[in-house]
């Protein structure tokens, strides 16, 4: 389902990835371990082609890095769900409005709209917040949100960057926990993080990424 | 449906959002439509003028002694086609005689024994064109006639006239064309501190897979909204304005003020319309190249 061939991007001022190859299956659940500056953020945005790679090939599904149109990443976006350690939640809507905002963006039906978020709320246990701004979620909380948001448009992969960086401990586990859920049922997730001793021991697949290169897949 | 129905109520919704952008855009739509509006009032104003001024224009042309009053009236009809002539009045040399003797009391024949005055046509010039009135080529194609003894008109004063209103209209389409491109880049730059303001927005928009005119639609349906709002205070302020001065106008200078209050609504809301629309869509467009 995604497959990095050879992949390279260095930035202006140095840092990037170089020469990763990669492949995460439909149902995988993978976990890319580094520390910070090591090139897990960089290697998520090429996958979500937020940046392009300037060596090498990203795939995903049927859309090809060197191939799509700038016109076409919205739609390649659409099949992924992505979850950030600074949440990324707009403070101006309620937790009910940011969760529907992939669904409007898709043009789901406004009936629909109601029957998928409360879903998705419920599936991360945030019911009877719905009428909540993020200001007045706790750190977790929005975390999950930030989950179900994710969930919410049923994507084919879920991208989670240090999704439980601004969490405590037992949140973190929580978190990891509920990704796990998701995974389950049927989405293949990466996430990156810093942390080893999280995820060691959960029988997934650990993808090690140092000074912008994988070692260990 | 459902999702032109969600963009057009986040357009609505930004308005309160972006409460001081949404001021800003606002008021200055609502300045250049009030000066818009003043320019648009004192053109339709000055055309009247002008239109009352041409009505005054009047071209005499006198014949020759022997030319017949069949004659006269054909070549009557023949100036009325010439580029420029709104209408033609024969004065045969009978008329004449009667002119004379209505405006001296006397009748001409007892006093010289004939009727020496000529027979004349007075050309009336079109009022309502938007170009200067050209006397010249006019006078130039009469002279043409053989039949044509004289041709009487007032010619520098109408060339002065013309020139005067063509600087004048000149002038208010220079001013009004600035005001407008002023206010497009005061629109421009408003709503890109909005945008600014809504970087994250743009941001998650983009990464749940919204496209470019996705991301574009609510600013720019703010940005009606902010041309529209802008254009109806503006529209207040001027049509409140002229009914409460135009009676201190007309009692001061006599002078009637004319304007068409639809008209002049309809043509404030479109361009606030099209400039926020312009405005809004250069600034979105230029940051999401």
């Amino acid at each position: 389902m995604i497959r990095l061939d050879n992949v390279s991007y260095t930035y202006e001022k140095g840092g990037g990835v170089s020469n990763v190859n990669l492949s995460l299956g439909d149902d995988e659940y993978a976990f890319l371990i580094g520390p910070t500056g090591s090139g897990k953020t960089t290697l998520l945005r090429l996958i979500y082609l937020d940046l392009f790679p300037q060596v090498g090939r990203v795939e995903i599904d049927k859309y090809k890095s060197d191939k799509i149109k700038r016109r076409k990443i919205p739609y390649l976006r659409r099949k992924i769900g992505m979850v950030f350690q600074d949440y990324h939640l707009l403070d101006d809507r309620n937790l009910f409005d940011n969760i529907a905002l992939p669904l409007h963006v898709i043009g789901v039906e406004k009936d629909e709209i109601v029957e998928r978020v409360n879903d998705s709320i419920e599936e991360v246990g945030l019911e009877g917040k719905e009428n909540h701004f993020p200001m007045e979620l706790s750190g977790g909380e929005q975390q999950r949100a930030c989950v179900a948001r994710a969930l919410v448009k049923d994507p084919d992969i879920i991208l989670a960057d240090e999704p439980t960086g601004n969490l405590d401990p037992v949140t973190s586990f929580e978190l990891i926990k509920l990704l796990e859920e998701v995974n389950r049922e049927g989405a293949a997730i990466l996430m990156a993080s810093h942390n080893y001793n999280l995820i060691k021991g959960r029988g997934h697949r650990i993808i090690e990424i140092q000074n912008g290169t994988v070692r260990q897949s | 449906m459902d999702k032109m129905m969600f963009l057009f109520s986040e357009g609505l919704k930004n308005l309160w959002r972006h409460k001081l952008t949404a001021f800003s855009a606002i008021f200055s739509t609502f300045l250049t439509l009030s000066v818009t509006g003043s320019l648009i009032i004192a053109t339709e104003n000055t055309n009247k003028v002008i239109e009352y001024l041409r009505d005054k224009y009047k071209i005499e042309v006198f014949f020759k002694q022997n030319i017949s009053d069949n004659r006269v009236v054909a070549l009557a009809k023949e100036f009325n086609s010439i580029r420029g002539i709104r209408s033609t009045t024969v004065i045969t040399k009978s008329d004449a005689e009667k002119i004379f003797k209505s405006q001296f009391g006397e009748n001409i024949l007892d006093m010289v024994g004939y009727n020496p005055l000529p027979a004349s046509c007075v050309l009336n010039i079109v009022k309502n064109q938007p170009d200067a009135v050209k006397i010249r080529p006019i006078i130039d194609r009469l002279r043409t006639y053989p039949e044509v003894d004289e041709v009487n008109y007032q010619g520098r004063l109408i060339n002065r006239i013309e020139s005067y209103y063509q600087k004048f209209v000149k002038g208010m389409t220079g001013l009004l064309i600035f005001v407008l491109l002023i206010s497009v880049l005061i629109i421009s730059n408003t709503v890109r501190l909005t945008i600014f303001a809504k970087e994250e927005l743009i941001k998650a928009l983009q990464l749940i897979g919204a496209t470019r005119s996705f991301v574009k639609a609510p600013f720019v349906i703010e940005g009606v909204f902010h041309g529209l709002i802008g254009a109806l205070l503006a529209s207040i302020l001027l049509i409140g304005g002229l009914s409460l001065g135009e009676d201190i106008l007309q009692s001061v200078t006599g002078l009637k003020l004319q304007y068409d209050t639809l008209f002049l609504i309809s043509v404030l809301c479109g361009t606030g319309i099209l400039i926020s629309l312009v405005g809004s869509s250069r600034a979105i467009s230029k940051y999401l190249k």
